[in-house]
C-alpha cells in the first residue's frame, strides 16, 4: 500500500517494507525532452550530480530515461538521507570543473554499449526529436557550456518537477531536499516519422525487433505478455527457431504505452523468424489468444504485481505516473484492472499494434509480402541552388539552396535537409559538416570532394542557429574523405551477368556458383544494414555481394577512397 | 495394340475435377465444397490448386472467403488463384527475360495472396491446404529454405506424409530456388521411405532425379546421355526402389498423384531403356499421360509417348 507524503515541498510516494531502505528522487526530464544539438546534456548532469558521492559504501546509482531521470540508493536510514540530501545539494552547486571528464567518462560509456534495436526503431519511428533522440548517440556532448547546464537545470531540476518514493520500514527522518522553485514540466507529444505503418526497417543478420504504439491500458500489459508466451511456443518450441524470445511494455505520459518484441535466430533462419513471428502476430489479432492462456498470464501478472509491490518495486513505475500526470494507482486498483481484461481486449489491442508496427527485419529478408513498407530512408525533395559536383566523376551532387541542402544521386535520390528543419548540424575542424534534420535523415557536406565547396560551407554555418550547431573535435584523418585518384578503379561492386534466376528487386544471389554477386538493378541499400549510408559493399553472410549503389554507397565510396 | 489415343486431361484421369471445375464454372461454392470435401486431404489440397487455375475467380472467392472466414478452403483456392494470376504475368521465362515491371507485379500479386494466407492461416492454423498454398508463395517471394521449412512443418504437423506440399517444399530445395540437389534427394528420399507403401511418394524421388538430370543433360539432344545419367548405380538403385514402393505395391490405387506419379516412373525407365519396368505404369495409365516430363524430350508430347508405348508394349524400336 502506497501512503502520500510531503517532502519539502516534494511529493512523497511511501511503501512499508521489510529490510534496508530503498529511496529514489526522480525528475520529469530524459531525453525526450532534449534537442539533439544538445543530446546528452541530462545524463551529463546526472553524472556530475552523484560524482561527490564518490565511493560509499551503500550501493546508489542514476539512470537516465526517455521522460524521467531519478538517483536512488539502498541503504540505512542514515546512507538514504546522505545520498538524498547530498544529491539535492550538488544540484545546486554541480561540480563544474568534472565536466570534461565527465563527458569523456560519458564517451566511453556510449562507446561500450553501442546501438540497440530498440535505438534504432525510435530513430526511425520518431525521428531525431522527442522519443527518437534516445536513439541517437549522445552527440551533444561537445557543445554543452556552463551556462547551458546552468539553464537546464534551472528549468527541469526543480521542486515543482520532483518526485520522491521511498520503500523501507519508516520514512527517514532528516531529509533536507532544498531544491529551488519551479514548475513540472509536461511531456513532449510523440513525433512521428512514419508516414505509413507497418513499417521496416533492416538490420543485422540473425536478430528480429518490432515495436509498436498501443493504448495505455491493463490490456495491453497483458497482450505484451501473451505476445511472449506465443513467440517462445511457436518460434522456440515448435519451430526451433529462435533461442531468447523478449517483450517488454512501456508506458507513457502521453497515454500512449510501446509494446516491443525481440527474437534471436541463427543467420541462416533469419527468414523463418520473421514469417514466424508475422504468424504469432496474426494469430493473435485475427484468431485471438486462447482464452486459458489470457486467464494464465493475468494470475501471473497479479501475481508479480503483489510481488513487486511487498518489495515497494511498484514505486518507481508509481512515481514515473505521478510526474507524468498520469493517475497512481495502487495494488488493488492494479490488480482489479489486469482482471478486468479480456481476451477480446487483448485481440483488439493486437490488432493496434499490428497496425501501428516498426520492424527491423534481419538483414536479407524480405519483409514487404507480410505488409511492411519501407521506411523513409531518402528524401522526397530536393533543394535548388548551387550546384557543387563531386570531384572525380561519382554522380553525386551537393545543392546548396535558401532554403537547406541536398545531396542528389540521381532522379528522385536525394537526402535534404532543410535549415528550419535541422535538428543538428555537425561541425569539424576540417571544414566537414553533417546536418541531420528532424525526419532523421542526414547530408554530409565535404569540402574536400566537392567542387567549390569553400564557399559553400561558412554560408550553410550562416544559416544554422548556433544552438543547433556541435563543435565536434578533429576526426581521424581517415575518416576524412580524399579526391580519387586517377588510378581508382572505379567499377560497382557488382553487375548482374551471373543471376540467373529470379534476381531482382532486392534479391542477393545465393547459389552456389554465384556467391557474392548480385543484380545491378536491384542493388540500392534494399539489403543492407540500415546504417548503409556507411555504405560500400556488404559483405555480411546474410547477405553476400550485396552493395549500396545507391546515394548512401556512392557516398561511401568517396569517403573509403 | 497400345492405345492410340494419348489423353492429357487431369479431369480424364480424376473425375471430381470435371465435378469442380463445373461447379466453379457456375459459381456454385456448395457444389464446389461437396466436390473437395468428399476426397481425402492429400486430394483436397490438389483439387484447390487445380480449381484456382481456372479464370477470373477472383471476384467470386473474396466474395466467399467475405461471407464466410471459416471456410478454409475458400481462402486456399483464393490465395492460389492469386498467385497462379501473379505466375501468369511473370511468366515461366528465366529471370534475366523477365522485365522489373513483370516482377514488381509478380511480387504484388503474391503479396495480395499472402495477405490472404497470413489471415487464413492465423484462424485455420491446421489447413493442410492453406500452408501447401503458402509453400508456394514462399517459393515465389524467395522467402528462402527456412521459412519453405517452417511453413512445410506446419502441414507436417496436421499430416506427416502431405504429398502436395511435399513436391513444392523439393521444388524449393533445387539450386535456383537457394537449395542444393543433396537437400532435394535426401528430402524425396527419406519422404518416399517414410510414407505407406503404395502411396504415390515414390514420384518425389523420381521428380527429382528428371529436374536434376535435366539441369544437367539436354534430353531433347542427347537421349542416350540421359539413360546413362538414369542407370548410374546409386540412382538407379533409388528408382527402383522408389517405383517398388510406390507403383509396383500391391496396394497402389488410383488414388491423388498416381497418374503423375505413373507418367514419371514410365518416363525414366523408358529413357533407361528398361522395357519391362517401362511397360508396368504404362499399362496402368492406359491411354492417359501427362505433359511433364515428357514435354523434356520434344514439344509433340502425344508422338513421344506413343514411341515409348511402341517401343514398350509391342517390342518395336
Amino acid at each position: 500500500m502506497i501512503e502520500r507524503f510531503e517532502v519539502d515541498g516534494i511529493p512523497a510516494l511511501f511503501t512499508r517494507t521489510d529490510g534496508p531502505t530503498h529511496a529514489g528522487l526522480a525528475f520529469r526530464v530524459g531525453f525526450a525532452d532534449e534537442p539533439l544539438s544538445r543530446h546528452g546534456i541530462t545524463h551529463l548532469i546526472e553524472h556530475l550530480a552523484l560524482f561527490p558521492l564518490g565511493v560509499a559504501d551503500y550501493h546508489y546509482n542514476g539512470a537516465t530515461g526517455d521522460e524521467i531521470t531519478y538517483f536512488h540508493t539502498r541503504g540505512s536510514e542514515a546512507d538514504v538521507v546522505a545520498f538524498l540530501n547530498g544529491v539535492c545539494r550538488t544540484l545546486q552547486d554541480l561540480p563544474l570543473h568534472r565536466l570534461a571528464i565527465e563527458k569523456e567518462i560519458l564517451r566511453t560509456e556510449e562507446r561500450g554499449r553501442g546501438l540497440s534495436a530498440g535505438d534504432l526503431l525510435a530513430v526511425n519511428r520518431h525521428g531525431a526529436r522527442d522519443f527518437g533522440i534516445g536513439g541517437y548517440g549522445e552527440l551533444g556532448l561537445p557543445g554543452i557550456t556552463p551556462d547551458g547546464l546552468r539553464r537546464w537545470l534551472d528549468w527541469f531540476f526543480t521542486r515543482g518537477n520532483a518526485a520522491l518514493w521511498v520503500a523501507g520500514p519508516a520514512m527517514p527522518p532528516g531529509l533536507r531536499l532544498g531544491l529551488p522553485d519551479g514548475v513540472r514540466r509536461q511531456v513532449p507529444r510523440a513525433s512521428s516519422a512514419l508516414p505509413a505503418r507497418p513499417a521496416y526497417i533492416t538490420g543485422p543478420a540473425g536478430m528480429l525487433a518490432w515495436n509498436a504504439g498501443v493504448r495505455r491500458h491493463a490490456a495491453s500489459s497483458i497482450f505484451a505478455a501473451v505476445l511472449q508466451r506465443a513467440m517462445f511456443r511457436s518460434l522456440r518450441q515448435e519451430s526451433g527457431i529462435s533461442y531468447t524470445v523478449q517483450t517488454d511494455y512501456a508506458t507513457r505520459g502521453d497515454g500512449s504505452a510501446i509494446v516491443a518484441a525481440t527474437a534471436d535466430a541463427l543467420p541462416e533462419k533469419s527468414g523463418a523468424v520473421l514469417g514466424g513471428f508475422v504468424d504469432v502476430l496474426a494469430s493473435l489479432r485475427y484468431a485471438g489468444a486462447d482464452p486459458a492462456e489470457v486467464t494464465t498470464v493475468i494470475a501471473q501478472e497479479c501475481d508479480r504485481l503483489a510481488e513487486a509491490s511487498r518489495h515497494g518495486a511498484l514505486l518507481p513505475d508509481q512515481i514515473h505516473d505521478l510526474l507524468t500526470g498520469a493517475p497512481v494507482l495502487d495494488l488493488p486498483e492494479l490488480i482489479a484492472a489486469a482482471r478486468a481484461v479480456t481476451p477480446a481486449q487483448v485481440q483488439t489491442i493486437a490488432a493496434e499494434a499490428w497496425a501501428d508496427g516498426l520492424i527491423m527485419a534481419p538483414q536479407g529478408v524480405r519483409v514487404q509480402w507480410a505488409g511492411f513498407t519501407r521506411a523513409p530512408y531518402r528524401s522526397t525533395h530536393v533543394v535548388t541552388g548551387a550546384e557543387h559536383p563531386a570531384v572525380g566523376g561519382a554522380e553525386v551532387r551537393l545543392i546548396v539552396g535558401q532554403q537547406g541542402v541536398s545531396l542528389a544521386g540521381g532522379e528522385d535520390d536525394y537526402l535534404t535537409v532543410m535549415f528550419d528543419q535541422c535538428a543538428a548540424m555537425l561541425a569539424f575542424p576540417d571544414g566537414g559538416r553533417r546536418l541531420v534534420g528532424y525526419d532523421g535523415i542526414s547530408v554530409a557536406v565535404e569540402p574536400t570532394v566537392l567542387e567549390n565547396a569553400g564557399q559553400a560551407v561558412p554560408y550553410i554555418d550562416s544559416r544554422i542557429h548556433p544552438d543547433l550547431r556541435v563543435d565536434m573535435p578533429a576526426r581521424d584523418p581517415d575518416e576524412i574523405p580524399q579526391p580519387p585518384s586517377p588510378d581508382d578503379d572505379d567499377d560497382a561492386c557488382c553487375d548482374d551477368d551471373c543471376c540467373d534466376n529470379d534476381c531482382c528487386g532486392g534479391d542477393c544471389c545465393t547459389s552456389d556458383d554465384c556467391a557474392g554477386e548480385c543484380c545491378e538493378t536491384c542493388c540500392d541499400d534494399d539489403c543492407c544494414p540500415n546504417d548503409c549510408r556507411d555504405g560500400d559493399c556488404c559483405a555480411d553472410d546474410g547477405c553476400p555481394g550485396k552493395c549500396c549503389t545507391g546515394l548512401r554507397g556512392r557516398l561511401r565510396r568517396l569517403r573509403s577512397r | 495394340m497400345p492405345p492410340t489415343d494419348v489423353v492429357l486431361d487431369l479431369a480424364a484421369a480424376y473425375p471430381e475435377i470435371g465435378v469442380l471445375r463445373a461447379a466453379l464454372a457456375r459459381r456454385d461454392w456448395f457444389a464446389c465444397r461437396q466436390a473437395i470435401d468428399a476426397v481425402p486431404l492429400d486430394s483436397r489440397t490438389a483439387m484447390i490448386r487445380v480449381g484456382a487455375d481456372e479464370p477470373d475467380l477472383e471476384g467470386f472467392l473474396r466474395d466467399v472467403v467475405h461471407r464466410d472466414r471459416s471456410d478454409g478452403a475458400a481462402v486456399a483456392m483464393l490465395g492460389s488463384h492469386l498467385i497462379t494470376i501473379g505466375w501468369g504475368i511473370r511468366t515461366a521465362a528465366r529471370a534475366s527475360d523477365v522485365s522489373e515491371e513483370q516482377f514488381k507485379q509478380f511480387h504484388e500479386w503474391l503479396g495480395r495472396a499472402e495477405e490472404v494466407l497470413i489471415e487464413g492461416a492465423a484462424r485455420h492454423p491446421r489447413d493442410p491446404a492453406v500452408w501447401s498454398v503458402r509453400l508456394t508463395s514462399a517459393l515465389g517471394l524467395s522467402l528462402g529454405v527456412a521459412e519453405a521449412r517452417r511453413r512445410y512443418d506446419r502441414v507436417a504437423a496436421v499430416d506427416p506424409h502431405h504429398l502436395p506440399a511435399q513436391r513444392t517444399l523439393v521444388e524449393q530445395l533445387y539450386p535456383k530456388w537457394g537449395g542444393s540437389w543433396e537437400e532435394v534427394h535426401a528430402f524425396a528420399r527419406d519422404a518416399m521411405r517414410a510414407a505407406p507403401a503404395g502411396g504415390a511418394h515414390g514420384a518425389l524421388v523420381a521428380e527429382a532425379h528428371v529436374e536434376h538430370l535435366t539441369s544437367e543433360v539436354k534430353v531433347y539432344r542427347d537421349r542416350s546421355a540421359a539413360g546413362a545419367y538414369l542407370r548410374t548405380p546409386g540412382i538407379r538403385d533409388e528408382l527402383y526402389e522408389a517405383a517398388r514402393r510406390s507403383i509396383g505395391d500391391p496396394s497402389f490405387r488410383r488414388t491423388y498423384y498416381w497418374l503423375q506419379a505413373a507418367s514419371t516412373f514410365a518416363f525414366v525407365f523408358w529413357l533407361m531403356e528398361d522395357r519391362a519396368a517401362t511397360a508396368w505404369p504404362l499399362r496402368l495409365l492406359g491411354d492417359l499421360a501427362t505433359r511433364y516430363p515428357w514435354n523434356q524430350v520434344h514439344k509433340d508430347i502425344s508422338a513421344t509417348v506413343r514411341e515409348a508405348r511402341a517401343w514398350a508394349l509391342e517390342g518395336t524400336a
